[in-house]
């Protein structure tokens, strides 16, 4: 395969990581990100995540072992050199007194001279990638002016303008909603697309499974890689947060919390939402969806305008006008 | 900028025209253009003190604030300066030594006293820099500072008490600051320290400017941050080391000026900021030396309380009207 002859964009080979060199908090490490992956690095607090993601940056000497960018090992680069081949957003949002527009050319700190004065193609560099985060209006504000999505938006367009082949991110969608969510996961995606390597830190799994070429799951010291659905299968999902009372089912590929079994019902009804949405709360609720002979029974029917539901059960029948209601009932009776 | 550039050539003018002995400007004037001389008393005042004095000011009007600006820059708190950090208060332990340890009596003229000051000065710059390439993390650093200098101002205190009353008495006059003990060679051993000091912060304005967002990203963006902060450390103890040892300390123009900065031209690209806080530095000192010498009486007030006084309701007003947009 052509593939071959690139080297991959970050390597790890045996590599020790961690502040204490008589302690590492990740030890013998092998792992690969190739040129134009996007790669989500997930594990719970505290298992090394912004720890990884600082070593590769250089920020931490490496204990033992090796670190390559592009094929070059890190400490071979001198720093300016660096600064062209890795760009980094860290966790949490800066609110410097600054426009966004200085805040974004800071980006191009590794090309200037020393003055730092930006030229001709350092200003184009910076308006493309303002462009890019698509907050062009926004160009002459200061930061203290934008929401948390904005402004974490502008520390990327920093990093795009930065320039470098491979970017990493630590915890990128920590302080925003969904929507702003899925929209930086879709601008990460995209930049992904035109051949840059994204590697980000998230404990946002659903999201990163629909985006990630990749994971590198920390867990228990050892680093796990692969696509999502080949660890998925593997059942490390599960076990990550089996502790923290939530679970990962293997059949449906969601996350569900692990509440109390409450036994079984079987489920008729048409096909279509409604039955998907009457099962969704039975096993919100804890019940294992089953066919055959139970005494339990949920019925779904289309009515008039709407929907309803009827249980039947050791002879008594109830009905009920909406899912809400069904689920206090069972509650209350079972 | 400009109109900045113009006060300031306004206020050396009046700064030069005032003082205990009347020479008027338009005197001044017919002397350079030969009409008519001035006596030599008053060529003697003005080339052996007033002259030297406004050199002064412009010297230490140039120099603190642009040590305040790069530790605010470095440490990323508006509160650093060279005084939070323990460097003023090294320079003043070292004059201290000299003053109050021999109890001499010729006043700040000496050059011991300037090689005590700096001594103390690059003595806690020593500190720091062991200090902080043990600690990575800024903050901690500036606690340190803060901690030397209330240790070194204790220490001043002791042997403040335990000294002889003339020599406690020079001593507190110089800790009231002046600009007026810097006459020829010492002027000279000032403007060949501060000037080349100047210009090196200069050059370091790319560096500063990746250091807005902090030490991780100034890495991240291909700043060798050892380096530079030994750099910045360096320079801001000699730049602030000097001016405490010929002028005394001088208080709050290096804290308050960049914010006074910050405020006017509302930039953050110290290729500007640092020449514009050269600039407002040396009017804010000559205007306080204006009004510390009370034009129209033959007073002197010292130069350390009268910058205070002057710096003090301007940060108010600025903290008051500006509360919302934070400074760094």
């Amino acid at each position: 395969m052509v593939m071959q002859d690139i080297p991959p964009s970050v390597s790890l080979e045996a590599a020790s990581l961690g502040y204490n060199s008589d302690r590492p908090l990740l030890a013998g490490i092998d792992l690969t990100a190739g040129a134009g992956e996007m790669i989500a690095l997930v594990g719970r607090n505290g298992s090394g995540k912004s720890t990884l993601l600082r070593s590769i940056l250089g920020l931490i000497p490496l204990i033992g072992g090796l670190c390559r960018i592009q094929g070059t090992p890190v400490q071979g680069f001198d720093s300016r050199e660096r600064a062209r081949q890795v760009s980094f957003v860290a966790s949490g949002v800066e609110q410097p007194a600054i426009t966004v527009r200085e805040l974004v050319a800071l980006g191009r700190t590794p090309y200037t001279g020393w003055t730092g004065r930006p030229g001709e193609r350092d200003r184009a560099a910076v308006e493309h990638a303002i462009r890019e985060v698509g907050l062009e209006p926004f160009m002459d504000r200061g930061m203290d002016q934008l929401s948390d999505g904005e402004r974490q938006r502008v520390m990327i367009a920093r990093a795009m303008a930065q320039d470098t082949p491979l970017m990493l991110l630590d915890e990128p969608t920590a302080y925003l909603d969904v929507p702003h969510r899925f929209e930086l996961v879709r601008l990460l995606a995209g930049f992904r697309d035109r051949g840059k390597t994204i590697i980000f830190s998230t404990h946002d799994l659903e999201l990163a499974m629909m985006a990630a070429d990749r994971f590198w799951v920390i867990h228990e010291g050892q680093v796990h890689e692969g696509a999502p659905e080949d660890l998925g299968l593997t059942g490390l999902f599960d076990e990550l947060f089996r502790d923290a009372g939530i679970g990962f089912d293997p059949v449906t590929g969601r996350f569900r919390y692990l509440v109390e079994r409450r036994g079984r019902v079987s489920l008729d009804g048409p096909e279509g939402p409604v039955l998907t949405w009457t099962r969704l709360a039975l096993e919100r609720l804890g019940y294992s969806v089953e066919e055959g002979d139970i005494t339990t029974r949920v019925v779904a029917m289309t009515s008039a305008g709407g929907y309803r539901w009827r249980v039947e059960r050791r002879g008594s029948t109830s009905s009920f006008d909406s899912l809400h209601a069904l689920a206090r009932f069972l509650k209350l009776h079972d | 900028m400009v109109l900045m550039v113009l006060l300031l050539g306004g206020l050396i003018i009046l700064d030069i025209r005032f003082g205990t002995v009347r020479i008027t400007l338009s005197d001044m004037i017919r002397h350079l253009a030969g009409t008519r001389d001035l006596t030599e008393q008053q060529l003697i005042i003005l080339t052996r003190f007033r002259i030297p004095r406004v050199c002064t000011a412009l010297l230490a009007g140039a120099a603190l604030p642009v040590c305040g600006l790069q530790m605010q820059t470095l440490f990323r708190n508006p509160l650093a300066g060279p005084y939070v950090l323990g460097i003023s208060s090294g320079a003043s332990f070292g004059a201290a030594l000299v003053v109050l340890g021999t109890g001499a009596s010729g006043l700040l003229s000496g050059w011991s006293l300037a090689a005590s000051a700096w001594m103390g000065a690059g003595l806690v710059m020593l500190l720091l820099l062991f200090v902080s390439f043990r600690i990575r993390d800024g903050l901690t650093i500036l606690i340190l500072g803060i901690m030397f200098s209330s240790g070194l101002s204790a220490v001043i205190s002791m042997m403040q008490y335990f000294s002889q009353a003339d020599a406690l008495k020079s001593f507190v006059i110089w800790s009231m600051g002046s600009l007026g003990n810097t006459t020829g060679k010492n002027l000279g051993v000032m403007a060949w320290t501060i000037l080349p000091f100047l210009l090196l912060t200069m050059s370091y304005s790319r560096v500063l400017n990746g250091l807005i967002l902090g030490e991780d990203y100034a890495v991240t963006m291909g700043i060798r941050i050892r380096r530079s902060r030994t750099m910045i450390l360096a320079s801001t103890s000699i730049l602030a080391g000097t001016v405490t040892a010929f002028c005394g300390p001088i208080g709050f123009i290096g804290i308050a000026v960049p914010h006074v900065v910050r405020f006017l031209i509302r930039r953050s690209d110290h290729g500007i900021l640092l020449p514009a806080t050269m600039v407002t530095g040396m009017v804010v000192l000559v205007f306080s030396d204006l009004i510390s010498q009370l034009p129209g009486t033959d007073r002197i007030l010292p130069i350390n309380a009268v910058t205070s006084l002057i710096g003090i309701p301007v940060v108010i007003w600025l903290v008051i009207l500006n509360r919302k947009a934070r400074a760094i």
